[in-house]
């Protein structure tokens, strides 16, 4: 069999497990729902909802056939959905199972500042099998997100995040202006999973040595390259420091260059699915975890921005592309006024990509679950192919 | 001459845009870049004659892989290296140590080509791979003696299975390179002529600092198949050898790193061999050599600083009739001067007794000042190595 032909059997194949009959099937969708972050489970202790995250090695599969090891909260990823009501005590009990170093920072929160989780600044970094328990109480309402602000560049591209959500639950702003009983949380991230292994495996390993030297009491900060001012750094250097930036040390040549684009931790064609019925309103809480910008382009429709980085908008306008940047949530009202199967993508196209061919990445659907079978019969050249139906998952080159 | 000249410019022309458009995709290859400057300012004083050389190159060279995913979770490699050899070595200019394709996959490699024979379990820390050739390896019975590279290199084909990360089974044949040929004549037969099996425990580099303090145990067999005079069976006419060593990490301190290796070999040998009239005698004769090595390793700020070694040689002949020994002291140290730039100093004094006196002399000193420069590059990297800690500690991804 030839290259090319074993790809289109292998794409027919792949095909076949996400026939539209059995896509809007309850199997499918229960399984489709697995692909949302799971809400968190909190414990009352008095007035406080207390819940607990942990941190541990992964091994992250965006589409099957390929994996690689990252980090992650509660062997999820993205992490658990804490979902709180706005004005509620939180206490968020942290356990880092690793043998790196990690905080966690409240993106968006207005938490108290020795709570922010910005290692040297806020809090010394939470070390290897250390508990540091995070306290606030939730503000603002909206959308937001957490994730671990050590070595932010490499923790962030590898599975350390999740979102955080505020609740109005009496006196939703959103709910009131479009009423809505679905929502869907979509969380964007960009990874350069070479550049991920390299630095996890060189980290691990740099951290083995200096716990080595810790239980020894041989450790001191000019190890940890940390210094108490920029005085005593400079001094340092005077005194034959060299700091890992330099070009005889090991910086590296290259700023990582993202090769898979998720959305909750999926590309194409395993990222969710978004559904909808006719005369339905969904609300769909989109999250940029990653570095890069994306430029989110729904077919058919214009949407209702709702909310930037989790306040709502003075006044919602329509978009049918919104632009999603690093650090940054939008909220979105999608309509259910026009039936079919929609394409949902980031128009910037190299980002709907799989180790850089073309379908892939952050490539998803919306799909009108109440759509008559008849309206996804194929056409003649498809059925002649051997398919039965739409969407087809196709991976050909 | 320029015709000459405009035909090669074309040519590399063509190749090079044939490298970077291919007709079609295909799997861009990890590349890796290795290379190694070993360069020594030496004074050697032999049997009571000194003499100097300013500039001893021998053993650099650069090293080229290739390596991709192949289907069913194999990984497919081919290495080309080659060396700039001793000058009185007879091979040439070039020596093409590395010329191999490898396969494996989490527990299996297959091995064919040009590359390192396995007749040595460990490396020690000397200036150069051969600067105790004597004791840390077992020698070629084949070879005339004129170069270290008939016993450290040949063409090989072996077969590998990991157990459980640490247990090495490994199953090895080689080709070694047979000399003397006849004047102008180049070796023709390159049939199977050794065989052998190790079994070796081994802690993966990336668990250095998780305090093994036995980090390596290896035992080897050898078997020489030689043309041996006389009336004798094929497993009789086999010249056996037994290896073994341990490396034993006493302080395993990432600052004050010291560890201990040792390599005992046990030649076997022909009986029939009680006296040494040329050097491939000393091959075949019963010998027991033993090296051992004591290294001092300082890492300043997470990078090695200083690297100090003593290491001790000893070898008998049991069988020769004139009481024949062999001893070697080589002392060493090494200064980072960057990333992987190192200043050294080596001293080693050898003294023969008995007959090894007619091959080899009485004695041998020599004081070596060197430069030494490895680079070791990756690039289009797409997956991880077998012992990387995180393969190793968090389930291995093909």
């Amino acid at each position: 069999m030839k290259r090319r032909e074993f790809l289109a059997t292998s794409a027919a194949l792949t095909a076949a497990g996400l026939l539209p009959g059995t896509l809007l099937s309850e199997a499918v969708k229960q399984e489709n729902e697995k692909k949302f972050p799971k809400p968190l489970e909190f414990q009352m202790v008095g007035d406080t909802k207390e819940f607990e995250l942990f941190i541990d090695i992964a091994q992250q599969e965006p589409v099957p056939e390929f994996e690689f090891h990252t980090l992650s909260f509660n062997n999820q990823i993205p992490g658990p959905e804490i979902r709180v009501n706005r004005g509620d005590k939180v206490r968020v009990k942290f356990k880092n199972k690793t043998e790196l170093n990690h905080t966690i920072h409240w993106h968006g929160l207005h938490v108290p500042w020795r709570m922010d989780g910005v290692p040297y600044v806020t809090q010394m970094p939470v070390m290897s099998q250390q508990e540091f328990v995070y306290e606030f109480v939730a503000e603002p309402y909206g959308t937001h997100f957490y994730h671990c602000h050590w070595g932010t560049l490499l923790h962030m591209q590898s599975g350390m995040f999740g979102s955080i959500i505020i609740e109005e639950p009496k006196d939703d702003p959103i709910k009131k202006k479009f009423p809505y009983e679905r929502e869907y949380t979509l969380i964007y991230s960009a990874h350069d999973t070479n550049f991920i292994r390299g630095e996890l495996n060189y980290m691990l390993d740099r951290m083995k040595e200096r716990m080595y030297l810790m239980k020894n009491g041989r450790f001191d900060k000019e190890r940890f390259a940390t210094f108490d001012t920029k005085e005593q750094f400079l001094e340092a250097i005077k005194n034959g420091y060299s700091p890992p930036y330099t070009i005889n040390r090991r910086a590296p040549s290259e700023l990582p260059q993202p090769q898979w684009f998720t959305v909750n931790g999926k590309s194409y064609p395993m990222t969710p699915t978004l559904y909808i019925n006719e005369g339905e309103n969904i609300r769909v809480r989109l999250i940029n975890a990653g570095q890069l910008e994306h430029s989110l382009h729904l077919h058919g429709h214009d949407f209702w921005l709702v909310c930037d980085d989790g306040l709502p908008v003075p006044q919602p306008w329509q978009q049918n592309t919104a632009r999603l940047s690093p650090g940054k949530t939008l909220d979105i009202i999608i309509e259910g006024k026009n039936r079919g199967i929609w394409t949902f993508h980031d128009h910037d196209t190299s980002r709907v990509t799989n180790n850089g061919l073309y379908p892939g990445g952050t490539l998803m659907a919306l799909v009108y679950e109440d759509m008559p079978p008849e309206e996804a019969e194929l056409d003649m050249m498809a059925k002649k192919m051997g398919l039965k139906s739409l969407p087809i998952v196709a991976l050909d080159e | 001459m320029f015709k000459q000249k405009l035909f090669l410019s074309l040519f590399s022309a063509v190749i090079m845009f044939a490298l970077k458009y291919p007709a079609y995709p295909q799997v861009t290859p990890e590349i890796q870049l290795g290379a190694r400057g070993v360069m020594s300012f030496n004074v050697d004083r032999a049997s009571g004659e000194t003499a100097s050389a300013v500039n001893d190159f021998s053993d650099s060279g650069p090293l080229v892989g290739f390596r991709q995913k192949l289907y069913n979770n194999f990984r497919g490699q081919l290495v080309i290296g080659f060396q700039f050899p001793d000058a009185d070595s007879d091979l040439g200019q070039l020596f093409f140590h590395q010329v191999f394709l490898k396969i494996e996959d989490q527990s299996n490699i297959l091995k064919m080509g040009r590359s390192r024979v396995r007749t040595a379990l460990i490396e020690f820390p000397t200036l150069r791979d051969d600067d105790a050739l004597h004791f840390t390896d077992v020698l070629n019975p084949f070879s005339a003696g004129e170069n270290s590279e008939d016993n450290q290199y040949g063409n090989v084909l072996e077969g590998t299975h990991i157990f459980g990360q640490r247990y090495w089974l490994r199953l090895h044949g080689e080709h070694f390179t047979e000399t003397p040929t006849a004047p102008g004549a180049a070796e023709t037969d390159f049939s199977l002529n050794a065989i052998g099996l190790s079994f070796a425990y081994r802690v993966p580099a990336s668990q250095r600092w998780n305090r093994p303090i036995l980090d390596q145990v290896g035992i080897s067999f050898n078997n020489f198949l030689t043309n041996r005079p006389g009336d004798f069976s094929e497993f009789e006419q086999a010249l056996k050898n037994i290896i073994v060593s341990t490396v034993v990490n006493v302080k395993p301190n990432p600052m004050h790193f010291l560890d201990v290796r040792h390599q005992t070999i046990y030649n076997v040998g022909f009986g029939e061999f009680t006296e040494l009239n040329e050097y491939a005698d000393l091959a075949r004769t019963k010998a027991i050599g033993t090296f051992t090595s004591l290294r001092y390793l300082y890492r300043s700020l997470e990078r090695p600083t200083m690297q100090l070694a003593l290491s001790f040689g000893y070898k008998t002949f049991p069988d020769l009739a004139n009481a024949t020994e062999q001893f070697q002291v080589v002392a060493n140290g090494f200064y980072r001067l960057g990333e992987n730039f190192d200043v050294g100093l080596q001293f080693q004094y050898q003294k023969f007794n008995g007959d090894l006196r007619g091959i080899l002399g009485s004695n041998e000193a020599r004081i070596q000042f060197a430069l030494i420069y490895s680079i070791d590059q990756l690039w289009n990297n797409q997956f991880d190595d077998r012992d990387s800690l995180l393969n190793l500690e968090h389930g291995y991804i093909p």
